[in-house]
């Protein structure tokens, strides 16, 4: 027996544009969980410009756009804005929560089914998270995770039915009430990208 | 069954033409800012919550992004 160890691979290895799309997951959803801080804020406003291709990519402008808001923003003022706009005292003015959007009624149902569906992928909230799992925050997250598995057929698989249950429904109308917040203004900024970007997931995922 | 192999380049085609390809270093520095501290003690009262959960190392990643 050698004793040379090869280490197993679990996961085969992403394609870059998939490693792209879980850097966008993790980002969106460490966003719309709170304000950023500092240092995120100036990481995003000193990031790469996405320059776009031949044909003019809304993704790449409404990107290029965030990372201009963010050079002009304060941290203090973002988070405030955050808050104001998803938190608030009482009643929310925008909910982070893709149940709503998805039903008018039945919220437990889907959420219900989301918890499920999460046990199946042995996932569960953190400890320190004490939102329902639909925050769209979580199911960002979900997607991060699920696209880090890999990008094969099965693991694409996932990542569709995943998105088609439960974000292509709800995030539509959840970044439109953002935009139309009179609150937002760097929020503004990261629910058009936000929405840029879900746009072209839905698309994707089509295409596979 | 569907061929998906087949489709997968196209799906990267579409992905690279949206932006989503060029946007590999903007997104990567973006994740690295928020690169979550290492999952810590998973506190021993996770125990008591984690009635109907399993918790395996997905358990703790889910949400390390989000954390604050």
């Amino acid at each position: 027996m050698s004793s040379a160890v090869t280490p197993l691979r679990f996961h085969a290895p992403l394609v870059q544009e998939d490693e792209a799309r879980a850097g966008y997951y993790a980002l969106l959803g460490r966003l719309f969980y709170a304000g950023p801080d500092a240092q995120l804020l100036g990481t995003i406003a000193n990031a790469d410009e996405i320059v776009a291709g031949a044909e003019q990519s809304a993704l790449a402008s409404a990107w290029n756009a965030l990372a201009t808001a963010a050079r002009a923003m304060e941290a203090e003022a973002a988070c405030l804005e955050y808050d104001e706009i998803l938190v608030g005292t009482g009643k929310a003015e925008v909910t982070p929560y893709a149940s709503y959007y998805l039903a008018g009624t039945g919220r437990e149902k889907i959420l219900a089914r989301l918890r499920g569906e999460l046990l199946g992928l042995g996932l569960a909230r953190s400890g320190a998270a004490r939102e329902p799992e639909d925050h769209i925050a979580g199911l960002f997250d979900v997607m991060r995770h699920l696209i880090l598995l890999g990008s094969e057929d099965g693991a694409l698989q996932r990542q569709q039915g995943f998105f088609e249950r439960y974000i292509a429904g709800s995030y539509p109308g959840f970044c439109v009430a953002i935009s139309k917040s009179e609150k937002a203004n760097f929020y503004r900024h990261v629910a058009h990208f936000a929405e840029s970007f879900l746009m072209v997931e839905a698309e994707g995922l089509k295409v596979f | 069954m569907k061929n998906y192999t087949k489709s997968k380049l196209s799906r990267r085609t579409f992905l690279i033409a949206a932006g989503v390809g060029g946007a590999a270093t903007a997104a990567a520095i973006a994740g690295r800012a928020l690169t979550p501290e290492e999952p810590k003690t998973v506190a021993s009262n996770d125990k008591r919550r984690g009635k109907g959960y399993q918790e395996t190392a997905h358990v703790r990643s889910y949400y390390n992004t989000a954390k604050v």
